[in-house]
């Protein structure tokens, strides 16, 4: 036996992977407790997408839930440095899957807590105060952009389940299923900046969509645009305004800029 | 300032004991190890309270992800979260594990064993020394347990892990556990393990529990540490002198007072040690 080390390790995250035995000729005495490790890989990725989903795995049940995970780890194999990001691709997968596709609720309760996740530990930054947008000369304001915290996110949710992830976290029974929406409703979630808890609430359509273009760098003007489609146009710069200062208050605003003019 | 003492690692349920009102509650714990990978790149609550710990304690950094034996490229990525890490903490010491993680780009998120080879050895040395330019410091290896061994294998493990650090200039975390571990599993001599490797590179210790399966042992690190892994401690200590010490514990997590009792019953077990030496 003279195999190289790259060959080796090819060969024996193919037996964990896919179970091919190609390996098994290198190990002395054919490796006999082989298995620690292979029963070590799915069952550390599982456990570990557990955690992150309570919600879901009340929602699914322990039978339908383990093998929905224990399909999506062999759909996923981890390309994370950490396990932390493992459930990454599973609210995607579950909208996608011919299992789960055609019952939105189930992507719809994944992506919720996935956001979640993400508020509570993602990367600090400094925020601006509500003084900072009073110091924007007028000059400015038409060609503002904003900057949003790392912990800010947002889905689209095909049902409500804030309630039904709220009483699962809690180990209550919930009151009832996720209930429909007609149409589906953006939630954002974040990091409130003093206590460091993570809160999250709907929005309305108008602030979903003003929100969605000022994180893809949108500027003032054309968010007061997008909010004209929802309201009086002669009122879109107050509304626009007033998501702003709600923004800002909340936590929200990182930076400011306007095509690098200073104030 | 160098490490000294004992030390558990850090764990996010014990955040409300080591940082509450009552400072007899981490008596005895002279420092915490930190598991890498939970800080890099992430803020909020998980952040702010490792770094109150680290206001009151010293601290080292061990990795679980560098996969420093993968033939895949070093991922320059995860080096700079690491360097960005260890500038915030300014730990004691940094370590990962001799062993890979995965091929391919992927991440089998399991500590994988090694062929022994001299094509190993240079492999690894080669990186581990990339690893420490990039880091501005020296870097530690940790043996880890295995449960399988190659056709290829050419040397001992203690022969693998002393030329690895030889060649690379870098310094050794040893698990004793995992010495037994894979001693109990591979059929080989612990003494001869300990008489093996270079006692002036080993600057930390790890003592955890494992689960036996009868004929072979998985190191889960889910039990208090059993009675004949100490008594391999002793021999290590006799041989290496005080070296920093600490509990891993990672699942199974029991309340931190008993975390700290068992910490307590280790520097118990080197003090009267070092009283029948000096008597
Ligand atoms: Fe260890």
């Amino acid at each position: 036996m003279n195999a190289s080390l790259s060959d080796l390790q090819k060969k024996f995250q193919d037996r964990l992977l896919k179970g091919e035995t190609a390996i098994d000729a290198h190990l002395t005495d054919g490796g006999p407790f082989m298995k620690a490790y292979d029963h070590a890989y799915k069952a550390r990725l599982v456990e570990i997408l557990t955690e992150e989903f309570e919600g879901l795995h009340t929602l699914l049940g322990d039978e339908q839930f383990f093998s929905t995970l224990s399909e999506y780890v062999d759909a996923f194999p981890s390309t994370e440095k950490s396990a932390r990001w493992l459930g990454r691709h599973l609210p995607g997968w579950l909208k996608s899957s011919e299992r789960w596709g055609q019952q939105p609720v189930v992507a719809s309760m994944a992506a919720f807590e996935w956001m979640i996740g993400l508020a509570f530990d993602a990367p600090d930054a400094k925020l601006i105060g509500v003084a900072e947008i009073g110091k924007v000369p007028p000059e400015a304001w038409p060609m503002l952009t904003f900057t949003f915290h790392p912990a800010l996110n947002t889905v689209e949710l095909d049902f409500d389940v804030s309630a039904f992830y709220q009483a699962a976290k809690a180990e209550e029974d919930p009151d009832g299923p996720p209930v429909a929406y007609e149409q589906p409703v953006t939630w954002a979630a974040w990091r409130d900046p003093e206590a460091m808890i993570v809160t999250y609430r709907p929005l309305d359509l108008d602030e979903a969509m003003a929100l969605k273009a000022a994180r893809e760098g949108q500027t003032f003007d054309g968010i007061c645009e997008i909010v004209a489609d929802h309201t009086d146009a002669d009122e879109a710069a107050v509304r626009a305004a007033g998501l702003l200062r709600i923004w800002v208050e909340s936590g929200w605003v990182i930076g400011l800029d306007a095509e690098g003019m200073s104030w | 300032m160098a490490l000294e003492g004992f030390g558990l690692g850090l764990r996010p349920q014990h955040f409300p004991d080591i940082l509450g009102d009552d400072p007899d509650a981490t008596a005895g714990v002279d420092w915490f190890e930190i598991i890498s990978e939970n800080f890099i790149n992430v803020g909020g609550p998980p952040l702010r309270n490792m770094m109150l710990v680290r206001e009151r304690f010293p601290m080292v950094m061990h990795g679980v992800s560098l996969s420093i034996g993968s033939t895949d490229p070093l991922d320059m990525d995860y080096l700079a979260g690491l360097k960005a890490l260890a500038d915030l903490v300014e730990p004691e010491l940094i370590s990962d594990h001799l062993c890979w993680t995965g091929v391919h780009g992927l991440n089998m998120h399991d500590l994988l064993p090694l062929p022994m080879t001299e094509e190993t050895v240079e492999h690894v040395a080669g990186r581990v020394r990339q690893v420490q330019d990039y880091l501005g410091r020296q870097f530690m290896l940790e043996n880890a347990s295995t449960y399988v061994t190659f056709e290829e294998d050419e040397m001992t493990e203690w022969a693998f892990l002393s030329a690895i650090c030889e060649r690379a200039d870098c310094n050794i975390l040893l698990d004793v556990n995992n010495i037994y571990v894979s001693g109990f599993n591979h059929g080989f001599s612990t003494d001869a393990y300990l008489n093996g490797v270079p006692a002036e590179c080993i600057k930390q210790i790890h003592l955890a529990g494992h689960e036996h399966n009868g004929d072979y042992i998985v190191d889960t690190h889910d039990e208090p540490v059993p009675d004949y892994v100490l008594a391999l401690y002793e021999k290590a200590i006799d041989r290496f002198g005080m070296v920093p010490t600490m509990i891993e514990r990672d699942a199974n997590i029991p309340p931190f007072a008993e975390l700290v009792r068992e910490l307590q019953g280790v520097r118990r077990i080197v003090e009267e040690r070092r009283t029948m030496v000096l008597a």
